[in-house]
């Protein structure tokens, strides 16, 4: 492929992208560009692992982990427009089922299968009854996943271990390898995670996610043009339900242990807020909000740990007002800001959209910024 | 029986609390057609400023009455300052911006009075009376009285005064209602501050059972909207029914279910609502809304 590019690289990717069919290519639309940032980023994420300290390697594979879980909630929030207060119910059920499995010694394969299998038939039996409802009555049942998730776990204490909760040991480097455990949790969750993500970036480009932009957008175009919002609402719902499932997983793999507490209301309210300050409806912005939930409250315990939900609060509340699209926007409103600043002082040209050929040093453009989140 | 109409009076005392926040939610939702998750929140901030004023020195009853003006103007000022912006855009958005403001809220109240739980006095003696030949407590049989002519007050205040007839307008038709000369603004931060008022009262009233905490509320908040999804958003009446069945039937349920027990009777309104959504989408007394394109 990225030979292949050095001849028909250039009129290819012009045609893909969004980009004026002036022959001129910014920086980023370049073939080698184009192929070779993602492969660079991939030798990076490969490298990485062996180089970071051990504690550094665990808080990147916990910021992976709550990047899946994030994604999960951006299918359905950010793309499909439906409020969830429920996400961290399946990555607890998922958690569960893992612990679950291994200590019943099942194969890890089939262990992996019923994580992804089973809350997204929990999502899809929620999801049935929610979404037949106006679009705030899925808010105002998920509100009561987490809530009513926590007791549950407690009081099936056969399967869950209660309060106490259960630990699974399961993820240790294959012996010759020469990895230490923290590296080869690494690598699952960069591979696993890096899996979800590339084929959460197909879906919500595709086909499916053309329609959850309707259905986000407005239900009764929606309905009009033959897309019906409870169907693709249901589909949206069990889609995120399975990746939190996924993310469960990734959950005991690097931290080995879950209880009632893993699902918390409060919790699930730190990974909405994650979700919105990383960026709805943006593969990056997943990312960034994995790295959010996971890199405030480790600063914050520092400092304080009470104030771990009232810097949270404030700053979700601060986002909304002064940048909705959340930190993924941030380059973009920097920017529009500066060049404001700049047609200010000389021509009054007004403020549009950033275009490609606006800068070709900006990292503004999406699709760009995106291609580069799921390697 | 004396048991089970024991059962009877607490869930009526709980089903009002969460009928009382219900009402709010409601309140809110039909002025600004959005749902505010933080109304319990914005309740407990009124709970622990009253207990704040109690460890003042006040009397109980002075400091909850002004807790609750307290609320009223928490409630207006957050609508003007904080849910005004976001009111006309779209309600997902707000309904992100309510729960930051839960988030915020209770991190306020975490890192002003801690999260170790708090005593709070209680209006009413911890007695029980004869009540029809079996003893019931005093403090059920109270918290349902006060909520209920909170509620009958409120509804008087919709019904028999210009200002209540002006709410009543601006939650119809904010447009029209500007246009005839209402200062839509300010009616909106009085249906907020009236929807904090109420949540203030069911605070204070639940405090001394719940004691204290930050995340107090938030189980009942979930009761609540459990509550608005049975009643119907569009139906006042219809909440506080739904409120007071769910209150009542998480009690008996917990006490003669074995599996659901105390700790798991938060799960019954939920199986309440998946049985009504699959039969009545629209709530037990709601009605069909159609929307135009």
């Amino acid at each position: 492929m990225a030979s292949s590019s050095k001849t028909s690289g250039p009129a290819a990717s012009a045609s893909t992208s969004s980009a004026p069919s002036s022959s001129a290519l910014s920086f980023k639309q370049r073939p080698w560009v184009r192929w070779g940032a993602p492969l660079l980023l991939l030798v990076g994420l490969a490298v990485l692992p062996l180089v970071m300290t051990e504690s550094t390697n665990d808080t990147l594979a916990r910021i992976g982990v709550f990047a899946v879980a994030v994604l999960g909630l951006n299918v359905v929030m950010g793309y499909t427009g439906q409020v969830s207060l429920g996400q961290i119910f399946f990555l607890g059920l998922g958690a569960y089922v893992t612990a679950y499995g291994v200590s019943q010694e099942w194969n890890i394969v089939l262990v992996f299968a019923l994580t992804c299998l089973i809350p997204a038939v929990a999502g899809l039996v929620v999801a049935l009854a929610a979404a037949r409802l106006g679009g705030l009555a899925i808010a105002m049942v998920t509100v009561a996943l987490p809530i009513v998730g926590v007791p549950l776990a407690k009081r099936l204490s056969d399967y869950t271990g209660g309060s106490q909760g259960l630990s699974a040991r399961f993820v240790e480097a294959p012996e010759g390898s020469g990895l230490y455990d923290d590296q080869w949790q690494l690598y699952i969750v960069l591979v696993v995670g890096g899996i979800v993500f590339l084929l959460t970036s197909l879906l919500v480009r595709g086909k499916y996610g053309r329609a959850f932009a309707i259905v986000k957008g407005n239900e009764n175009v929606a309905s009009s043009m033959g897309i019906s919002p409870y169907r693709y609402k249901v589909l949206a719902f069990t889609i995120a339900s399975l990746i939190g499932g996924v993310s469960g997983f990734l959950y005991m793999v690097v931290v080995q242990y879950t209880s009632p507490e893993t699902m918390s209301f409060g919790h699930s309210i730190e990974l909405l807020v994650a979700m919105v300050i990383g960026g709805a409806g943006s593969i990056v912005g997943s990312i960034l909000g994995g790295a959010f939930y996971v890199v405030v409250p480790d600063i914050t315990n520092a400092i304080d740990p009470s104030l771990t939900a009232l810097l949270q609060g404030a700053l979700l509340l601060a986002v909304l007002f002064v940048l909705p699209g959340g930190l993924v926007s941030l380059p973009r409103a920097v920017m529009r800001g500066l060049r404001r600043s700049t047609a200010g002082r000389g021509s009054a040209a007004p403020p549009t959209t950033p275009s490609p050929t606006a800068g070709s040093g900006s990292a503004t453009e999406n699709p760009e910024t995106e291609r580069q989140g799921h390697v | 029986m004396e048991k089970f109409v024991q059962l009877v009076v607490d869930g009526l005392s709980t089903g009002s609390v969460y009928a009382a926040l219900a009402l709010a939610i409601v309140l809110v939702h039909s002025a600004t057609g959005l749902i505010n998750f933080a109304q319990g929140g914005m309740a407990v901030l009124a709970a622990y400023f009253a207990w704040w004023l109690t460890n003042q020195g006040l009397p109980l009853i002075v400091a909850i009455l002004l807790s609750i003006v307290f609320s009223f103007v928490l409630g207006a000022a957050v609508e003007r300052w904080l849910m005004r912006r976001f009111e006309r855009g779209d309600p997902d958005t707000a309904i992100v911006v309510t729960v930051g403001l839960l988030t915020l809220i209770t991190g306020i109240a975490g890192w002003l009075w801690s999260y170790n739980n708090q005593q709070f006095e209680s209006l009413f003696p911890l007695d029980t009376v004869s009540f029809l030949g079996v003893s019931v407590s005093v403090r059920s049989i109270g918290t349902t009285l006060v909520i209920v002519a909170a509620m009958i007050l409120l509804q008087l205040l919709f019904v028999r005064t210009k200002l209540g007839l002006a709410l009543r307008a601006v939650a119809i038709n904010p447009q029209s209602a500007a246009f005839s000369g209402l200062p839509v603004g300010r009616l909106l931060m009085v249906g907020w501050g009236l929807a904090a008022v109420l949540g203030a009262v069911a605070g204070a009233l639940v405090a001394p059972r719940l004691t204290l905490t930050p995340g107090m509320l938030d189980n009942a908040l979930v009761y609540a909207l459990a509550a608005v999804i049975l009643g119907g958003l569009t139906s006042p009446f219809g909440v506080v029914i739904a409120a007071w069945l769910i209150g009542v039937l998480e009690n008996l349920a917990a006490v003669y279910v074995p599996f659901i027990g105390f700790d798991l009777k938060v799960a019954v309104p939920f199986i309440l609502i998946f049985v009504v959504l699959l039969v009545r989408p629209q709530g037990l007394f709601g009605r069909k809304t159609v929307v135009r394109v």
